[in-house]
C-alpha cells in the first residue's frame, strides 16, 4: 500500500470521492464496485486507475470475498453488451439492417414524451446524452459530457461539455442546450428526474460547463442523465416540446434521419457529416419495425435483417443455436412487477395476504420454464442482488413454502381469496400470470388471469389515473394484483421512487407509506456505499413486511446479431449503438 | 346495360353512405374518451383536453359527421389521429398498392390452378382423382390462413430458404424480387382458396358437361377441348366469377393474420391498428376503401357474368 | 359472400339451383311432404360422408362435455417428470401424447377442453344468423318494394365491414364475454343468410300456390310462415350447417387476433395457436399444430355433413 502516493492522490478529490476511495483503501468495497461507483460519481479512469495502483494487491484478495455475483449488474454469467469491436481491415461501407420494437403509434418519435424501446432506439441514433454507454456495459464519459464531478455533498452537478458537438447547422451545443433539455423534462414530468431536479436548475452561464442543482444530494445523478434516462438526450435549446423528430430533425449524433415510415415504423438514416466522433464505418442504416416479435426473429434467422433489437428464450432457442449469430447479454435488471393495490380491492385488506402469495410463488419453475435459466430469482423486492448496496442478510431468499402461505392467511383469517390477475400481452408476462396462477391456487388463492391489449391495460388496469381527491392514490382504481413490465436502470432508484413511494407516477400499488418515503430519501442521500446500503436494507425489509408488490426473477435481455457484423453494442432498454459499427 | 351501371352505381353509393354511418356510429358513439387513448396513459388532462378539441372530438354528433361527409366527398381525410402531421391517404397509399400486389399475384396462382383443378374434377368425375382434388381441397381450406403461413414460412422460408421467410422488399426492388417476397403469402392463400374454387368450378363444369348443349356438341363431333373451351368454360365459370368477385374485399381488408406472420404492412393491418389505437380518419378511410373495393369488384363479377351468359343479361335489364 | 370469411361453399350453388328448379317444379303439397323428409333423413344417414362428418363432430361434442373421460391432465396442469420437475416445450411422448406448450401444460388436454368453448359459441351464432336471416330474407323476398331496397342497402353495408372492426368495437363497448362474441359473429353472418333466403322466397313466391293463396284472402304473415317457410326450410338446414363451419373458423381467427373468451388459462384453439405459433419456426410445431389440426378437423366434418345434406335434400 503506498500510503504516500494515496495520500497526495486523496488531497485533490472532494468529501464524495475521498469517501468511497477510503472505503476502497479500507477494503470496506470490493475493486469492481469501487470502478462502477467511481464511474458514477464521475472519477476518470487514469484517477481510478492510479488509486487503484496505490492501494496495491490486497484488495484484489478482498475483491473476491465480496457476495456480488460474477456479473456486473444482470443475472448472466457473462454481461456481454458489446459485440467484438471491427477488426483492423474491415470493409467500409454497406447498410445495416437492424429489426425494432413497433413503437408506440400514438406518441410519435417525440424525444420527451417517448415510453417505447422501439422509439428508445430510433431517437437514440440521432440524439445523444449527457452520460454516455461504455464498453462494459455502464455508463461512460464518451457521449455529450467528457467528465464531472459533484460538489461537496452531492447537490450540485457540474458536466464538461465536449467542444466539438454541433447541431445541424453547425452551431455548438452548449449548457443552454442543457438547461432547456432539463426543463422540458421537469415540465413533462419525466419519471427519471422527477423529484430531483426543479425547473431552473441547470446554470448556463458557461456555455461549456452545465452547473446542475439539486433538490436534494444524490449521489446517483450521472445515471439519471444518461442513456439509461431515454428521455433525457439532449436537445436543442429552441427545440420545443411535442416535436417529433420526423417533424424536426436535429440531433448531435452520429446518424440523421433521412426517412421515416409511420405504418411500418421503418426508419432509414443517413451518416451525419459533422458529427464530433469523426465519421460512421456504414453508409446507411436501416431500423425496420417489427410488431411481432416471433416475426422478426423469423428476420433474423432467415438474414433478412442483421441485427435484432430484442428476442426473447422462449421461440429464439434457433437464434441461441445459431453458431453465425452472435447474442448480446447488456446488463439488465428487467423484471415484472407483480403489483398489489393496497387500498382497495381483493389483496387491499391485509399485509399477510400478500406475503402469502409471495411464498407461492414457484420461482426456480418460472425461471427455468420462461428463460430457460437466462434469468435470476428474484426477492420480493426491486434491488438487485449485484448491486453494490444490496444487503443479503436483511431478507432471507424466499423459496416456495405452501404451508406457510397457509398459515400467514389463517394468520390473517382469511380462507381463500378470489381475484382477477391482469396483465398486458407483452412477452412471456402473460404466461407467467398462468403459472402464478397454477402457482397460487393450493393456497387457497383463486386468480382469474386477464390477459389484455396493451393500449387497454396500461390505461385500464395498471394505471387509470390519480385519484382527484386522495393524493397516495396515483393510480386509483388500478386492478388488485397483476403483473407490470420494467426495463433496465443500472440504478434502482426509479423502480423505488416512480414505482413505489408515495404519489409516484407509476406507483399502481396506490402504497403510501412515510416510513419508506424516509428511507428512499436516506438512500439517495447517503454520501457512500455503506449508508446506502444501510438504507436499501431497511427498505427490502420494510417491502417483505408491506408487502406492496412482489418481484419473482430479473432476466437478461437478449440482443444479437450475424457474426458479420462488428462494433455493436446494446443496452437492456432497447438501444442499439450503431455509430461505429461495421459489416463485413 | 348502361343504365343498370348506373343503376348499379347509385345503388351503391347508397351503401356507402349507410356503412360511413355504421363506422362513424360505432366509433364515436361507444368507446370512451378517444383522446386519452391516443395520449396514452401519461399524459396530463390539459393535454387530453387540448387534443380533443384539437380533433374536434367535442363537436356535437352531426357537425362532425358532416364533417366527415365532406372529407369523403372531397377526398380529403385529412390527418391520422395517431400520427400527428401525416395525412391520411400517406398512409392508406401504401398499403393499398401492397393489398393489391398480393391480390394480384394470388389471384394469378388461384383461378388458373383452381379452375383447372375443378374443371379435370369434374371431367374425372366420381373418379380417384376427383375424390383426391376434392377432399384435398376440402383439408386444406379448413386451415386457417395464419397456419398454412406459418407453416409455409418455416419450411419454405427460414429450413429450405428458397424464398425471403418475411415480406419486406427493399425499395429499390424490380419485379421479380418483388414477386419473391410476396410469394410465400400468395401460397398460403393458395392453400385456402384452392378447395373452394376447385369446388365451385366443378360443381358449374358438372352442371354444364351434363347439360344438352353440351351433349348436342359431342354428337356433333366436336372434340372435347374444343368442347371445353366453346361451351363449357362459358358457363361453369359463372358461379367462379361471382364467387371471386365477393371475396375481394376479405382479400383486401381481412388477411390482418397473413400480414402479421410476414410483416407486411397491407390494409388488413392497417384496418386493425386504426381501430385499436383509436385512429378515426384513417379508420374511416381504411373501411371506405375496402368496402368501394367490393362493390366494384361484385359489380365487374355482374358484368362479366353477363357477357359470359346472354340469358343473365336479361336479368340486368339490358334492352 | 361477405368480406370476413374466405368460404362460402354451397350458397352460390343453392341459388341457382332454387331458381332453376322453380319454374319447372309444382309445389309439394302439405300431407306428403312428412313422408319425404322420413325418407330423405334415412337417406342421409346413409352417406358415408354424412357419417364421417357426423362420427367427428360427435367425437368434440363428447370432448365438450366430459373432457375428464379423454385425459388424465387437467387443462391447466404442469405436465411434471418423475423428479416433479415442470418440463415445457416438450416434444410428444408417452405421458404427454401431443407434447408441452410453452409452460409445461400438457397439449392433448389443451385440445380436447378447448373444444367446448368453439362447439358452445359456433352453433349459438349460427342459429341466430340463420333465424334472423330467415325473417329478413322472407320479408324482403315476399313484400319486395321499398322494404327489399332499403334492407338490400343495410345488408350490403353491413356485409362490408371488416369482422375485425366490429369485433374491436363490441369487444371495447360491452367487454369481451361469450354472448358479445356470439352476437358479433351472428351480426355478420346474418346478412348472408338473408340474401339467401331471399332469392329462394323469390322463387317461391312465383309459385302457383303462394298465388292462390293469395287470391284466397290469406294474411301476409300466414302465406309466409305456413306456405313458403317450409318449402324453404331445406335450404335453411344447409344454411345452418355451412355457417356453423364458418363460425367455428370465424371464433378461432379473433381468438388468433386477441378476441377470446375467458381467463387466458383456460384452453382455446386459437388462442393457444396465436400464444405458440412462433415457437414453430424454433422447431417447436405441436403446441401450435395440434389445436390447428383439430380447427381443421371439425371444420372438415361440419362441411361434410353440409355438403351431404344439401346432396341429399336437393335431389
Amino acid at each position: 500500500m503506498d500510503w504516500k502516493r494515496f495520500d497526495s492522490l486523496r488531497s485533490t478529490a472532494g468529501p464524495i470521492e475521498l469517501d468511497l476511495v477510503e472505503a476502497y483503501a479500507q477494503n470496506r468495497i470490493g475493486r469492481r464496485d469501487f470502478v462502477k461507483r467511481g464511474t458514477i460519481i464521475g472519477l476518470s479512469a487514469p484517477f481510478m486507475g492510479a488509486i487503484i495502483a496505490a492501494c496495491g494487491s490486497s484488495s484484489d484478495g478482498e475483491a473476491a470475498a465480496e457476495p456480488t455475483a460474477a456479473a456486473d449488474s444482470g443475472g448472466s454469467t457473462d454481461a456481454e453488451p458489446t459485440s467484438a469491436p471491427a477488426a483492423a481491415e474491415t470493409t467500409s461501407g454497406g447498410n445495416l439492417i437492424v429489426g425494432n420494437q413497433f413503437g408506440d403509434a400514438n406518441s410519435g418519435l417525440d424525444p420527451v414524451a417517448m415510453l417505447d424501446l422501439g422509439t428508445y432506439n430510433i431517437i437514440s441514433q440521432t440524439f445523444e446524452y449527457l452520460v454516455g454507454l461504455g464498453a462494459d456495459g455502464n455508463i461512460s464519459d464518451n457521449a455529450l459530457a467528457t467528465g464531472w464531478s459533484p460538489n461537496g455533498d452531492g447537490s450540485q452537478w457540474t458536466f464538461d461539455l465536449r467542444d466539438d458537438a454541433v447541431w445541424r447547422d453547425g452551431s455548438p451545443l452548449t449548457s443552454a442546450d442543457v438547461a432547456a433539455t432539463m426543463d422540458r423534462m421537469v415540465e413533462f414530468g419525466n419519471s427519471g428526474l422527477a423529484g430531483v431536479i426543479e425547473a431552473g436548475s441547470v446554470d448556463s452561464s458557461d456555455p461549456s460547463k452545465a452547473v446542475i442543482s439539486l433538490v436534494e444530494p444524490n449521489g446517483n445523478f450521472p445515471v439519471l442523465v444518461s442513456i439509461f434516462n431515454p428521455q433525457s438526450c439532449i436537445t436543442r435549446a429552441d427545440y420545443s416540446s411535442g416535436t417529433t423528430l420526423n417533424e424536426r430533425d436535429e440531433g448531435t449524433g452520429a446518424w440523421m434521419l433521412e426517412s421515416f415510415d409511420p405504418s411500418t415504423f421503418d426508419a432509414k438514416f443517413v451518416p451525419n457529416p459533422n458529427w464530433w466522433g469523426g465519421s460512421t464505418i456504414l453508409d446507411s442504416l436501416e431500423l425496420r419495425g417489427f410488431a411481432d416479435i416471433g416475426t422478426a426473429v423469423t428476420a433474423m434467422s432467415s438474414r433478412s435483417i442483421d441485427v435484432i433489437q430484442n428476442f426473447s428464450v422462449i421461440g429464439g432457442e434457433g437464434l441461441l443455436d445459431d453458431a453465425a449469430f452472435s447474442v448480446l447479454t447488456p446488463p439488465s435488471s428487467n423484471h415484472r412487477q407483480v403489483w398489489f393495490n393496497v387500498q382497495e380491492g381483493d389483496f387491499a385488506t391485509s399485509n399477510l395476504v400478500r406475503q402469502a402469495l409471495g411464498w407461492c410463488l414457484d420461482r426456480e419453475q418460472m425461471v427455468s420454464t420462461l428463460f430457460s435459466g437466462r434469468a435470476e430469482i428474484g426477492n420480493d423486492h426491486p434491488i438487485l442482488s449485484s448491486l453494490p448496496f444490496f444487503d443479503a442478510d436483511a431478507t432471507p431468499q424466499r423459496t416456495r413454502d405452501i404451508d406457510m402461505a397457509k398459515s400467514l392467511m389463517a394468520e390473517a383469517g382469511v380462507d381463500e381469496v378470489n381475484a382477477t390477475f391482469t396483465c398486458g400481452d407483452l412477452g412471456e408476462v402473460p404466461d407467467l400470470a398462468n403459472i402464478i396462477r397454477a402457482n397460487a391456487a393450493e393456497a387457497g388463492i383463486n386468480l382469474t388471469v386477464d390477459v389484455q391489449s396493451n393500449s387497454t391495460f396500461y390505461g385500464n388496469s395498471w394505471c387509470p389515473g390519480p385519484s382527484e381527491t386522495d393524493p397516495t392514490q396515483p393510480c386509483a382504481g388500478s386492478g388488485s394484483v397483476g403483473a407490470v413490465d420494467y426495463g433496465h436502470r443500472p440504478i434502482p432508484d426509479i423502480f423505488l421512487s416512480s414505482a413505489l413511494s408515495t404519489g409516484g407516477v407509476w406507483n399502481s400499488s396506490n402504497y403510501a407509506s412515510d416510513t419508506f418515503d424516509g428511507l428512499l430519501s436516506d438512500y439517495r442521500t447517503a454520501p457512500d456505499v455503506a449508508s446506502q446500503k444501510t438504507a436499501i436494507g431497511a427498505i427490502q425489509k420494510l417491502m417483505h413486511e408491506d408487502q406492496p408488490a412482489l418481484y419473482p426473477y430479473f432476466f437478461n435481455f437478449l440482443a444479437g446479431h450475424d457474426e458479420n457484423v462488428s462494433g455493436i453494442q446494446a443496452t437492456a432498454l432497447g438501444h442499439i449503438v450503431t455509430s461505429k459499427a461495421s459489416k463485413a | 346495360m348502361l343504365r343498370y351501371i348506373a343503376r348499379r352505381l347509385a345503388l351503391s353509393l347508397i351503401t356507402l353512405f349507410l356503412i360511413l354511418l355504421i363506422v362513424f356510429s360505432l366509433t364515436r358513439v361507444f368507446p370512451s374518451e378517444p383522446a386519452r387513448q391516443l395520449a396514452g396513459p401519461f399524459a396530463s388532462e390539459e393535454r387530453v383536453e387540448q387534443l380533443t378539441e384539437n380533433l374536434g372530438l367535442d363537436d356535437p354528433l352531426p357537425t362532425q359527421f358532416g364533417r366527415l361527409v365532406r372529407d369523403v366527398v372531397t377526398l380529403d381525410f385529412g390527418e391520422s389521429f395517431s400520427q400527428p402531421g401525416v395525412r391520411v391517404l400517406d398512409l392508406i397509399r401504401p398499403a393499398l398498392w401492397n393489398s393489391a400486389k398480393l391480390v394480384i399475384l394470388s389471384l394469378l396462382l388461384v383461378l388458373p390452378i383452381s379452375i383447372f383443378g375443378g374443371i379435370m374434377a369434374a371431367r374425372k368425375k366420381d373418379t380417384l382423382l376427383d375424390r383426391s382434388i376434392v377432399s384435398f381441397g376440402l383439408a386444406s381450406a379448413s386451415i386457417p390462413d395464419f397456419v398454412s403461413g406459418v407453416l409455409l414460412q418455416f419450411l419454405i422460408g427460414v429450413k429450405l430458404g428458397w424464398l425471403p421467410a418475411v415480406s419486406n422488399a427493399p425499395d429499390d426492388a424490380g419485379l421479380l424480387t418483388g414477386i419473391k417476397f410476396i410469394l410465400l403469402p400468395a401460397l398460403a392463400i393458395l392453400f385456402v382458396y384452392f378447395g373452394y374454387i376447385a369446388r365451385i368450378t366443378r360443381a358449374g363444369a358438372i352442371g354444364a358437361f351434363e347439360a344438352d348443349y353440351t351433349r348436342t356438341a359431342y354428337m356433333k363431333g366436336m372434340s372435347s377441348s374444343k368442347v371445353i373451351r366453346k361451351h363449357v368454360l362459358r358457363n361453369a365459370l359463372q358461379p367462379t366469377v361471382a364467387v371471386t368477385g365477393t371475396q375481394m374485399g376479405y382479400l383486401f381488408g381481412g388477411l390482418i393474420g397473413l400480414e402479421v406472420v410476414f410483416n407486411y404492412n397491407g390494409l388488413g393491418g392497417l384496418i386493425f391498428r386504426a381501430a385499436t389505437a383509436p385512429d378515426f380518419p384513417l379508420l374511416q378511410a381504411a373501411v371506405l376503401s375496402v368496402a368501394i373495393i367490393f362493390m366494384l369488384s361484385t359489380l365487374a363479377a355482374d358484368l362479366i357474368i353477363a357477357w359470359m351468359n346472354p340469358r343473365a343479361r336479361l336479368d340486368l335489364g339490358d334492352d | 359472400m361477405s368480406i370476413n370469411e374466405p368460404h362460402d361453399p354451397a350458397v352460390e350453388i343453392v341459388d341457382m339451383a332454387a331458381v332453376a328448379r322453380a319454374p319447372l317444379e309444382p309445389a309439394i303439397p302439405a300431407t306428403d311432404r312428412k313422408s319425404i323428409k322420413r325418407e330423405l333423413r334415412r337417406e342421409l344417414f346413409r352417406t358415408p360422408s354424412f357419417i364421417v362428418g357426423a362420427v367427428i363432430s360427435l367425437f368434440w361434442v363428447a370432448c365438450a362435455v366430459a373432457p375428464g373421460i379423454f385425459t388424465k391432465w387437467g387443462e391447466s396442469d404442469f405436465v411434471r417428470n418423475s423428479d416433479g420437475a415442470s418440463i415445457p416445450r416438450a416434444s410428444p411422448r408417452a405421458d404427454a401424447w401431443f407434447g408441452t406448450d410453452t409452460i409445461g401444460q400438457d397439449v392433448f388436454a389443451r385440445v380436447i377442453y378447448g373444444a367446448d368453448n368453439v362447439l358452445i359459441t359456433s352453433p349459438i351464432a349460427a342459429l341466430i344468423a340463420v333465424l334472423a336471416g330467415a325473417v329478413l330474407g322472407l320479408v324482403m323476398g315476399y313484400f319486395r318494394g321499398w322494404a327489399d331496397e332499403i334492407l338490400s342497402r343495410v345488408l350490403e353495408a353491413v356485409l362490408s365491414l371488416p369482422v375485425v372492426l366490429l369485433a374491436i368495437m363490441a369487444v371495447v363497448t360491452f367487454g369481451s364475454t361469450r354472448l358479445v362474441l356470439i352476437l358479433t359473429i351472428a351480426t355478420l353472418f346474418t346478412p348472408v343468410v338473408a340474401r339467401t333466403v331471399r332469392s329462394a322466397v323469390l322463387a317461391e313466391a312465383q309459385l302457383d300456390y303462394v298465388t292462390s293463396a293469395k287470391l284466397r284472402g290469406e294474411p301476409a304473415l300466414f302465406i309466409m310462415l305456413r306456405e313458403i317457410f317450409p318449402n324453404i326450410s331445406n335450404i335453411l338446414v344447409v344454411e345452418f350447417t355451412v355457417r356453423v363451419g364458418y363460425a367455428i373458423f370465424t371464433v378461432a381467427t379473433l381468438s388468433f387476433l386477441g378476441f377470446s373468451v375467458g381467463s387466458a388459462s383456460d384452453a382455446d384453439w386459437g388462442r393457444d395457436i396465436s400464444d405458440t405459433y412462433s415457437l414453430i419456426q424454433a422447431g417447436q410445431w405441436w403446441p401450435a399444430i395440434f389445436p390447428a389440426l383439430a380447427i381443421a378437423s371439425l371444420v372438415i366434418a361440419i362441411n361434410l355433413i353440409a355438403d351431404s345434406v344439401d346432396k341429399v335434400y336437393s335431389s
